[in-house]
């Protein structure tokens, strides 16, 4: 295997990377905030993209420029899903919750089968197969709009985090609700508003990926384990953990597909899981940070 | 969760009429097959008692002891992929081959319990269906061993004899309706004896309150383990049976996350934590699915007239209501955890104790 | 006079209807109408209804019970199962996937009805010595070799790289290609399975570009089919020929996809350019029928339809004569001369010549063997 082979694949990896990371950033808000583990975020994913395959053909509107629109009708649909289903067993065994949100999983996809079903859809636009080519290494045009659009959106959250009264409020909640319910925070409030914003992100996620790839309605449960397996190698509650586990697990299965095989990669990427359970379960920034 | 109370139905005796009871559902049990020749009824039976296994088995490290394994179907694998590679590979019939299945299957329950057991709640289920994934890409990916996947068609079932006289060669359903009745009682006694054990208090006290449990001297590990192979062993019995009746299996049938997943539903909905509970469930789930399936209950809404038959809605529910069965699947869940913890078992119970008539 | 021919009238009149039910016959139909390989499944239903209503015109009425198998090889088990034992039909058409046919034709002697294989590639189906399984299309090794014969009336490849889904289709229709290859000399440089359904191929597709293949062997169903081009094109993977091994690579929706779908070569069962009795013809009908041109399944299934029916009818609906008449029989249609006979291993198996298309300017041009060639095939390979 030549370097040029290892350095396309590491390219290719951390573009995908950058997808992965945006989906594990919003699994990781709502187990911070809400102490939720959300098995349905693969479908949150899946829905995103099926709105935005409908935006592109009905409408003609392009996938990157119809997250505008994605990104509220996401967040508005999350904080639906929080305040009616979600609300109702915080506090309840984890367990519970679990099975809660693997049944809200279940009823989407197949809701969504039910309504257009599961023939496989394609999303064709112009740059669908485009490519840059710098120093003999082939660069997706479609990832690397997606990597930059996940960038920009990862440092408005950031920002937004870090900054703004309400962010600071969102991070005193993951640290502890209590204390902050003490302070005077609306935790509900907290719990819909991080809903809604890891159900935007997740659905980001997908219209950044429909370019490339397939919409069909059990799409969602693979990206569902890969999300768990990001967030928790970044440590659960971190938004800069997620983003390195994103990276770092699109590298692994994009090299891992080239070293070993990639019958191999998926082995290896729930290996890297399970390994991270046992020696160090927070991850690698350690628990409810944000 | 459940609070730990002994009632009237679950001390070690049983009142009178619940025995006249029992004993006539299980005369008419085994009788059945006398009067019923139809084979898609008794296919059907077949399916319930399966279920029933399968729910009762994973109602012991899950319902007992608090461990929710979303994982399961590792096991259910481990006792198709054992039957059926020595029957087709080495032509050793499946009484034989199931002792490997279950050999198999204990293997991964050590090591799935050494390696999950020390993580708590949400991540046990998270690392359970790592496992369970990295089980059946192996299983994808060898095939060599196990045909990847191809998977493994079972082309003849060795006649079973004693001595010299055949009991049955397994041409007709009979035989299979007995084996997964006698299975599924066989699960229902084993979850009866381990509740009124030592082995059932130590788990239930694990599941209520694990540190409490080990302040006491509880062994956390031994437990745990223990009722994990006592899980594991019967759903790989189930899935023994199910390779040798349905006569085909690949990774995505028998060693899925969705199986993992329809495991747990099957005791959730019906009751977690008590012996009929998984029983209830699969009265709910399979003939749900079946009327869903063969279009009964749409044509049913159309006879009654409730839809007309060319109206949009009545066209949508006969084209499509076939598919929606995984879509109730969900809903139940949905509406148990929200309004029913003790799943329709205990809901039922307590609207019979609210009326009056109850215990 | 009148009077005469009015009682002939009204005798012949009698007549007729009771010999009109003599070829009323039931028949099985297992296919894939839901799951993922829907698509293409809805070809092969197509194709047998379009037959059912050409014998309806010809006096036999067929009972057609169809049933869904969803893709999956247990559900065609007992879809089969019904059928033979409560639905009592004569004859069964299907599965369609290679693991569904696969799973019915373990059984097909066991309840002994004579089970007639439209598409279904992998060899085995036909290589157990079933009495009572019957195959219409040329199985998996001829997918390969038609297609290398074809590239070798064009050049001297020296080398080739398998890229397939980990599926029952892929790995069956692999192995065949790696004996083809082999006994040509051709020098194997990659063996890459893939999970059906992967996002992501791009760096299997570079590991492959760097090891210069000449001909890069793919065998997908559809989807997969799409993305696997448009990331080799991508990453700039330029063989001198890229070979689809069905089915993926034959669809309306391969088609459509301009940008990346071009001069890729396929293996067909069937084409619309062949000069078989009817087959232009059926293609325009199916065309003007549903919208859009027909894949090879659906000529297969309304092939082995007619077949089926014709032969039921003509045996009063007798299962094992039926096979019998399956046996002896032969036939000339859109799918050309059809006879199930048994050579080298196969039983029961009729000796279908394969085509050679390829993707010309948005459109299939049958490319190989010549007596059917419509278009010069485009070789070496080139992205536009």
């Amino acid at each position: 295997m030549t370097f040029n082979v290892l350095v396309q694949a590491i390219i290719s990896g951390i573009l995908v990377g950058g997808v992965y990371a945006l989906i594990g950033i919003g699994l990781t808000i709502i187990f911070g905030v809400m102490r939720v583990i959300n098995f349905a975020h693969g479908e949150l994913m899946m829905v995103g993209m099926y709105m935005t395959y409908f935006l592109f053909t009905l409408a003609g509107i392009d996938p990157f420029v119809s997250i505008v629109i994605t990104i509220p009708l996401m967040f508005i649909f999350g904080g639906i899903l929080q305040k009616v289903f979600i609300n109702r067993i915080i506090g309840t065994l984890p367990q519970n919750q679990i099975l809660l949100t693997i049944g809200l999983g279940l009823i989407m996809s197949n809701s969504i089968m039910l309504a257009f079903t599961s023939d496989y859809k394609i999303l064709t636009t112009s740059y669908s197969s485009a490519s840059v080519s710098i120093a003999g290494i082939s660069v997706s045009e479609p990832l690397t709009i997606s990597f930059l659009i996940t960038a920009v959106i990862t440092a408005v959250l950031y920002w937004f985090l870090m900054k703004t009264d309400m962010g600071q409020a969102m991070r005193a909640t993951s640290q502890d609700r209590e204390a902050a319910q003490l302070m005077g925070i609306n935790v509900q409030r907290m719990s819909i508003l991080a809903f809604g914003l890891g159900a935007s992100l997740a659905g980001t996620a997908g219209a950044l990926i429909s370019p490339t790839y397939y919409i069909f309605p059990q799409v969602g449960s693979a990206f569902t384990l890969k999300a768990f397996v990001i967030v928790v190698l970044g440590g659960m509650g971190s938004v800069i953990g997620a983003t390195l586990g994103g990276i770092i697990i699109g590298v692994v299965e994009s090299v891992g597909a080239v070293t070993i095989s990639s019958d191999w990669k998926d082995v290896l990427v729930f290996t890297i899981f399970l390994l991270v359970l046992l020696v160090k379960p927070s991850g690698l920034m350690g628990k409810s940070r944000m | 969760m459940k609070s730990f109370s002994l009632t009237a139905s679950d001390t070690r005796g049983f009142s009178a009429p619940a025995l006249v009871i029992g004993v006539a559902i299980l005369a008419a049990l085994f009788l059945f097959p006398s009067f019923v020749q139809s084979p898609y009824v008794l296919h059907m039976m077949i399916l319930l008692f399966l279920s029933t296994i399968m729910g009762e088995s994973w109602n012991i490290i899950g319902g007992y002891t608090g461990q929710y394994s979303v994982g399961h179907a590792a096991y259910f694998g481990a006792g198709a992929y054992g039957t059926l590679i020595l029957l087709q590979k080495w032509e050793i019939a499946p009484w034989f081959g199931m002792w490997v299945g279950i050999a198999v299957a204990l293997v991964l329950a050590l090591v799935i319990g050494s390696i999950c057991f020390r993580l708590r709640g949400p991540y046990f289920v998270l690392a359970s269906i790592a496992v369970a994934e990295i089980v059946r890409l192996t299983v994808l990916n060898t095939p060599t061993v196990t045909n990847g996947a191809e998977g493994i068609l079972l082309t003849d079932i060795p006649p079973f004899k004693i001595g010299a006289t055949v009991i049955t060669d397994f041409v007709s359903k009979v035989p299979f309706y007995y084996i997964s009745l006698v299975l599924a009682l066989l699960t229902i006694a084993v979850t009866w004896l381990v509740q009124h054990s030592k082995l059932g208090y130590c788990i239930q006290a694990i599941r209520e309150d694990q540190d409490a449990a080990h302040s006491l001297g509880i062994s956390l590990s031994f437990y745990k383990n223990v009722a994990l192979a006592i899980s594991a062993t019967l759903t790989s019995l189930a899935g023994s049976f199910y390779a040798i009746y349905i006569k085909f299996i690949d990774p995505t049938t028998v060693l899925a996350l969705d199986l993992s997943v329809q495991i747990v539903l099957i005791a959730i909905i019906g009751g977690i934590g008590t012996i009929y509970g998984p029983v209830v469930g699969s009265l709910v789930l399979v003939p749900l699915s079946e009327a869903l399936r063969s279009n009964v209950i749409a044509q049913g809404l159309i006879n009654s007239g409730i839809v007309r038959e060319d109206s949009g809605i009545g066209i949508f529910l006969k084209e499509h209501l076939a598919h929606a069965h995984v879509l109730i699947y969900g809903i139940l869940v949905v509406i148990v955890i929200l309004f029913m913890p003790d799943g329709v078992l205990g809901f039922v119970k307590k609207m019979t104790k609210k009326s009056g008539t109850g215990d | 006079m009148l009077k005469k021919i009015a009682v002939a009238a009204t005798v012949l009149a009698l007549a007729i209807p009771g010999a009109a039910q003599a070829n009323k016959v039931k028949i099985g139909f297992i296919n894939t109408i839901t799951g993922a390989e829907a698509p293409i499944g809805e070809n092969l239903t197509n194709g047998a209804m379009m037959a059912v209503e050409d014998l309806k015109k010809k006096g036999i009425d067929v009972d057609l019970v169809k049933e869904d198998d969803t893709g999956k090889p247990e559900k065609a088990l007992s879809a089969f199962e019904k059928l033979a034992t409560r639905d009592n039909v004569a004859g069964v058409v299907g599965p369609y996937t290679s693991a569904c046919a696969n799973a019915v034709a373990s059984q097909a002697d066991k309840y002994k009805v004579p089970q007639l294989v439209p598409a279904a590639a992998k060899e085995e189906i036909t290589q157990k010595g079933y009495k009572y399984v019957f195959r219409l299309n040329a199985p998996a090794d001829v997918y390969s070799s038609v297609m290398m014969d074809a590239i070798l009336t064009l050049g001297k490849p020296q080398s080739i790289a398998y890229v397939y889904a980990n599926t029952d289709f892929g790995i069956s229709t692999v192995k065949t290609a790696q004996e083809y290859a082999k006994k040509l000399g051709i020098k194997e440089v990659a063996n890459e399975k893939y999970q059906k359904g992967a996002p992501d191929f791009r760096s299997t597709l570079s590991k492959i570009k760097s090891l210069n293949p000449d001909l890069i062997f793919m065998v997908s169903y559809e989807v997969d089919a799409i993305t696997l081009m448009r990331q080799s094109k991508e990453i700039g993977v330029t063989p001198k020929a890229f070979l689809g091994a069905g089915a993926g690579f034959t669809t309306a929706q391969f088609l459509a996809q301009k940008e990346i779908s071009n001069l890729v070569f396929s293996s067909s069962q069937w084409t619309d350019d062949v000069n078989w009795p009817g087959a232009a013809d059926f293609g325009k009908r199916y065309k003007a029928k549903f919208g859009k041109e027909p894949t090879y399944h659906a000529a297969c299934a309304y092939e082995a339809m007619r077949i089926m029916a014709e032969t039921a009818a003509a045996k009063g609906g007798d299962r094992d004569k039926t096979r019998d008449g399956l046996k002896s029989g032969s036939w000339k249609g859109i799918m050309g001369d059809v006879k199930f006979i048994d050579y080298e291993k196969f039983t029961n198996q009729n000796r279908h010549e394969m085509l050679v298309q390829q993707i010309q300017v948005g459109k299939y041009e049958t490319v190989f063997p010549s007596k059917y060639a419509t278009k010069k095939a485009i070789y070496p390979f080139a992205w536009k």
